[in-house]
């Protein structure tokens, strides 16, 4: 008897859920937001792989990604990296014809050798690579700790991937926030 | 019920929740089942009805062992592939580009159990030497949330079956109870929380109508647990921390004062065992966090790295072996505790073998926790010159030191702040499960023949952030990284055999009378003799090998069934070490094959 009385109420919850997550946060979805291209490439090419949906980047399994928000490369140099990559590093380049054709820190394949970078998931225009790199610089580098507007901006979407950021923001000290006392 | 070999249509579906299960609903009352639903009895004596694959690991004691005996070292050259069945949940989702498959299908009465890395559990008819999909379930597991939050993968083990009901998890930490005939979701309930970093991985295990849940999440700074809960009331009975709480027993192995405690780790993402003549659930725990800055937390870090012994109806710990203290490797004891006996001089020996990250082989006694023998089962170990043969700890470990070093040279540390470890901190042997030949007491291990390379982050109580990585360095791959096939003795302790393979064995073993199969992530399944581990028979399936085979029959006949698609840490983190892999493309595919 229970679980006939659970059965619908589960299925409608769900459904009623998400669809007030897409009208909440469609709203703060900025169509005439200039870098939204921008965004969309550092969707698509799997940036957020590494440096995370804030950029923050951060150590752990895939080595030490480079913190976006605390990066000092000027525009130019976010251009030259997300196209040529990083040699040495998983820093992946993401032009065609990189260190072939094109050449990369004055190097082709031959004098990259072991240093050779990576190749990207997806290749990029130059016209794409530009607007990640005004996405980086208007809304991640120098950004502080990422906030719940900033999460939300980024997802517009029905997932929770953000309510941590929320309930953060109402806690004064971050380094307590998953100590799991709570259970 | 369903025992129709006709073509079963999706639409079709007959709502048939039997009034067992209504008077289940009541708590404390046994189910009464109806003849095709699974129930304890069935759970226990599964050798009753060998075409079917009730369990996760086959049996309670993990054997994945299989007496079917149609496709043997005779015939086995003339195995083919029978049908195949595309799936989905490749899709992408926090920090991953794609999906893959790790589970065990189970098989019931001619019907299979898949999921896919996302959870969606799939229902297969496989009765008239075809596979017909009968329903899928998609949970809608939320990838934003989960996925970046899953340190290895999107990946998902399998279901379980109780009732009239398929048990599944979710990678965002719920816990689903689906109809059987119908592909209705019944219930659901919350288990795990992506918010504090917990994610779910790992087929349930069913204890007398409980669903015993493993968490993941060590490497983004969880405390690590245990739940049991109730199948008809859908209420929690237990759940055990992995990591003691302040002032209870084990605490006194967190030394520091940063309350590392707190965060400690200890998964248990990897389903456990179950040994009914004690009433013991016997799972593994997996590496303390931060991963390889371990004088973060001085001490031995109970109970991570640890086997541990619960009693089924209470949750409470009745014993714990540990294997690496202080582990500054990631060097999880998360895999499956294969339970055996064997002959002793005063009786049946109980033991609980463990194949352990660290690279080395354990047998444990079962009834109470103590080392009978233990060797390394992989090439190369450098971080260690062996086992202490009476207590079986590392013969380097000092329990009057807070901060173990082991081999210092090779071990990560604050003044050791990059070094290369063999195994590679995937070990050793990771989550693929191994098998037990009862008749030959002969254990088979998938093995990553490794070494990789440690970068230490010292860390301070301000780089705890929800969410965030929490392992105090990380590995990089400046090897390559090979695998094998390794069998051991379980009457001697000793290894009986080692087949090399080109690549890691990302998928693990089944075991039947004569044969052993597995499977390469360069996309190989193949067949070897038992004995002698000569390769028998091989068949390409074009995709990465990344979850364990299985058999059952139906109409009479004995199938092999495999799930294909490479996903999991290895081709994010850990391709560099295998660079042909990387051609391997994402995929998501069940492969059947026959005589």
């Amino acid at each position: 008897m229970m679980m006939s009385n659970k059965l619908p109420a589960a299925g409608m919850l769900l459904v009623s859920v998400v669809a007030l997550n897409f009208s909440a946060y469609g709203q703060s979805a900025q169509v005439s937001d200039p870098t939204s291209a921008g965004k969309a490439v550092f969707g698509r090419a799997n940036c957020m792989g590494c440096h995370k949906w804030h950029g923050n980047g951060g150590g752990g399994y895939g080595g030490d990604a480079l913190s976006l928000r605390r990066t000092e490369l000027t525009r130019e140099q976010i251009i030259e990296t997300v196209g040529c990559g990083r040699p040495g590093t998983g820093m992946p380049f993401f032009v065609r014809g990189a260190y072939d054709e094109v050449k990369c820190f004055d190097m082709n394949r031959q004098d990259a050798g072991p240093q050779m970078p990576p190749e990207g998931g997806t290749f990029l225009r130059p016209k794409d690579i530009e607007a990640v790199a005004d996405y980086v610089i208007a809304h991640i580098k120098g950004a502080g700790e990422p906030t719940y507007a900033e999460c939300v901006a980024f997802f517009s979407s029905s997932s929770r991937v953000c309510d941590v950021y929320k309930a953060e923001s109402q806690k004064p000290d971050h380094a307590t926030a998953n100590t799991g006392k709570s259970q | 019920m369903e025992r129709s070999s006709g073509p079963t249509k999706v639409s079709t579906r007959a709502c048939l929740l039997a009034v067992a299960l209504a008077a289940a609903g009541a708590a404390g009352v046994t189910p009464v089942f109806a003849a095709d639903e699974v129930n304890q009895e069935r759970l226990l004596n599964v050798d009753k009805e060998a075409g079917n694959w009730l369990h996760h690991h086959q049996n309670y004691a993990g054997h994945r062992f299989s007496t079917l005996k149609e496709i043997n070292r005779d015939t086995v050259k003339n195995l083919k592939v029978a049908w195949t069945l595309h799936l989905g949940g490749i899709e992408p989702g926090g920090i991953w580009s794609h999906g893959g498959l790790e589970g065990t299908p189970i098989a019931e009465n001619g019907f299979l159990y898949v999921t896919d890395g996302w959870g969606s559990v799939y229902k297969i008819d496989a009765h008239g030497g075809r596979g017909a999909l009968v329903w899928k379930m998609d949970p809608k597991t939320d990838r934003d949330w989960a996925g970046a939050v899953a340190c290895c993968g999107v990946d998902n083990r399998g279901v379980a079956l109780w009732g009239d009901l398929v048990i599944s998890h979710t990678l965002d930490g719920r816990l689903i109870a689906t109809k059987k005939d119908s592909g209705q979701v019944a219930w659901q309930r919350s288990v795990a929380d992506p918010d504090k970093g917990e994610v779910i991985t790992g087929a349930p295990l069913i204890v007398k109508n409980m669903a015993i849940t493993g968490v993941a999440g060590a490497e983004y700074g969880i405390r690590g647990w245990i739940a049991a809960t109730d199948l008809s009331t859908q209420k929690e009975v237990w759940r055990t921390y992995t990591i003691p709480g302040k002032g209870e027993p084990g605490s006194e192995t967190w030394k520091d004062n940063n309350n590392a405690m707190a965060a400690g780790g200890g998964s248990t993402w990897v389903t456990g065992t179950y040994d009914p003549a004690t009433d013991t659930i016997i799972w593994g725990v997996g590496n303390p966090g931060p991963d390889w800055d371990n004088a973060y937390r001085p001490g031995d870090n109970l109970y991570t790295d640890s086997s541990l012994a619960l009693d089924a109806d209470t949750g409470k710990i009745k014993w714990h072996y540990q294997h690496t203290p202080n582990d500054p490797y990631d060097y999880d004891s998360v895999a499956e505790n294969v339970l055996v006996d064997i002959p002793g001089p005063s009786g049946p020996r109980k033991l609980a073998l463990e194949a352990d990250r660290n690279g080395f082989a354990y047998a444990i006694d079962r009834t109470n926790g103590k080392f009978v023998w233990g060797l390394p089962f992989v090439k190369k170990v450098t971080w260690t010159k062996g086992l202490d043969p009476e207590s079986g700890k590392p013969i380097e470990y000092d329990p009057n030191k807070s901060v173990q070093t082991y081999i210092a040279s090779v071990t990560p540390s604050r003044t050791n702040m990059e070094t290369d470890i063999c195994p590679g901190n995937m070990g050793g042997k990771n989550w693929p499960p191994t098998a037990y030949n009862p008749d030959l007491k002969l254990w088979y291990i998938p093995v990553i023949e490794s070494c990789n390379r440690i970068k230490v982050e010292v860390m301070t109580p301000d780089k705890l952030k929800p969410r965030e990585f929490w392992t105090g360095g990380g590995p990089s791959q400046p090897f390559r990284i090979t695998g094998s096939v390794t069998a051991i003795d379980v009457t001697t302790g000793k290894i009986a055999g080692k087949l090399e393979t080109p690549f890691p064995n990302l998928g693990g073993m089944l075991a039947t009378s004569d044969l052993v199969f597995t499977g390469q992530p360069s996309g190989e399944v193949m067949a070897l003799d038992a004995k002698t581990l000569q390769k028998l028979w091989e068949f390409n399936t074009g995709g990465g090998v990344n979850a364990p085979p299985m058999t059952f029959s139906v109409d009479g006949k004995q199938y092999l069934a495999i799930l294909v698609g490479l996903g999991g840490a290895w081709d994010k983190w850990f391709i560099d070490s295998t660079p042909e892999l990387k051609k391997i493309q994402p995929g998501s595919m069940l492969y059947v094959f026959a005589l």
